[in-house]
């Protein structure tokens, strides 16, 4: 597919690198001439200098048959007007861009904009990795605000049912795996010791389904 | 009226000033720490905060705003608050700056722009008229 980034800076390098690689067909642009370099010497993308607010520089940039859109600019407000104009002007499906200051996020939400490498994307993953190393999540949503766990139930669990997991808007069973065969279990599911259960988690809720697990109901 | 100016130097301070001298009620948000004495000492409100966090604009009093005028030096900016001020606070009358002609083409209704102000581009335009 042919994918359009603004911003040659360390990400936006490091993705456009990524996806030559892959196969896709890659084209950069950037403002500002001192960043414009660092891209590999086998780089078979394209570079376009200007500003990626603008129609002529997104439209020399192919943009009219891009298939994905990444903003990348250092700067919320440039990110948000570009990947804006890529959506609704040139309707590019897919359309990415990068939230810097996390009081901006609401304007991302309202304007329907989806963000990648947010700070709260950062701290979630840090406060997963430091209180909840146990619970390694399969799969993580929007900016890692739900999250899908696996976990083996433990033996003194035996007996407990599947209902008892369940808390509305905080945690709900999915998938029980159990003797290599996996299905979706009723409420009234009797556990067994060695199943292993897939739970949709809040990321606030990370801490309550680790007390379950550990034995402490409250 | 009552008026919000975004951009506390220049061009924004000046606006500021002469409609507050003309008797509306003008709320200047800066994100320059230390300038509201000099705002408060020329009879202005002023609000101090990032005019892209839809707080700021309301704590500016956004909702019963008459006109918002987005006079930053950053044109993105001004086009994302002029969005903001359209469609989430209903200001009746946004008009903004554009700093590059470049993005004239930019400052239109789809960004809730009902009016812009290009220096450059009059500029140009009074030299071609005249010539």
């Amino acid at each position: 597919m042919h994918v359009v980034i603004i911003g040659c800076g360390r990400t936006g390098r490091a993705l456009a690198t990524r996806l030559d690689a892959e196969g896709d067909t890659v084209t950069v642009v950037e403002l500002d001439d001192a960043v414009r370099s660092g891209l590999p010497a086998g780089f078979r993308g394209r570079l376009v200098p200007g500003n990626g607010i603008s129609p002529r520089v997104l439209e020399a940039a192919g943009i009219a048959h891009a298939e994905a859109f990444v903003a990348l600019t250092p700067y919320d407000s440039a990110n948000i007007v570009a990947a804006r104009v890529a959506r609704d002007v040139y309707r590019v499906p897919h359309v990415l861009a990068r939230l810097h200051d996390p009081a901006r996020a609401p304007v991302y939400t309202e304007f329907g904009i989806t963000t990648v490498g947010s700070v709260q994307t950062t701290v979630n993953r840090a406060i997963q990795l430091l209180h909840h190393r146990t619970l390694e999540p399969h799969q993580t949503f929007g900016n890692g605000e739900t999250l899908l766990v696996r976990s083996r139930i433990p033996d003194y669990l035996a007996g407990r049912r599947v209902a008892e997991f369940n808390v509305p808007g905080e945690i709900g069973v999915v998938e029980l795996s159990r003797t290599g065969h996996s299905r979706i279990p009723e409420p009234s599911t009797p556990l067994e010791g060695g199943d292993v259960l897939s739970f949709i988690v809040a990321a606030g809720s990370l801490g309550r389904l680790r007390s379950f697990l550990g034995g402490k109901w409250s | 009226m009552r008026i919000i100016v975004i951009g506390g130097t220049g061009l924004a301070e000046q606006v500021a000033d002469a409609l507050h001298r003309a008797g509306d009620e003008v709320t200047v948000i800066d994100t320059e720490a230390g300038r509201e004495s000099a705002l408060a000492k020329a009879g202005l409100r002023a609000v101090r905060g990032d005019a892209l966090v839809p707080s700021t604009l309301e704590a500016a009093g956004a909702l019963r705003a008459d006109v918002l005028v987005a006079c930053t030096q950053s044109d993105e900016d001004n086009l994302v608050i002029s969005l903001l001020a359209k469609n989430h606070f209903n200001v009746p009358r946004v008009i903004a700056r554009v700093n590059d002609p470049a993005n004239d083409e930019l400052f239109d209704q789809s960004w809730g722009v009902d009016a812009l102000v290009s220096p450059a581009t009059a500029l140009v335009s009074m030299i071609r008229q005249e010539s």
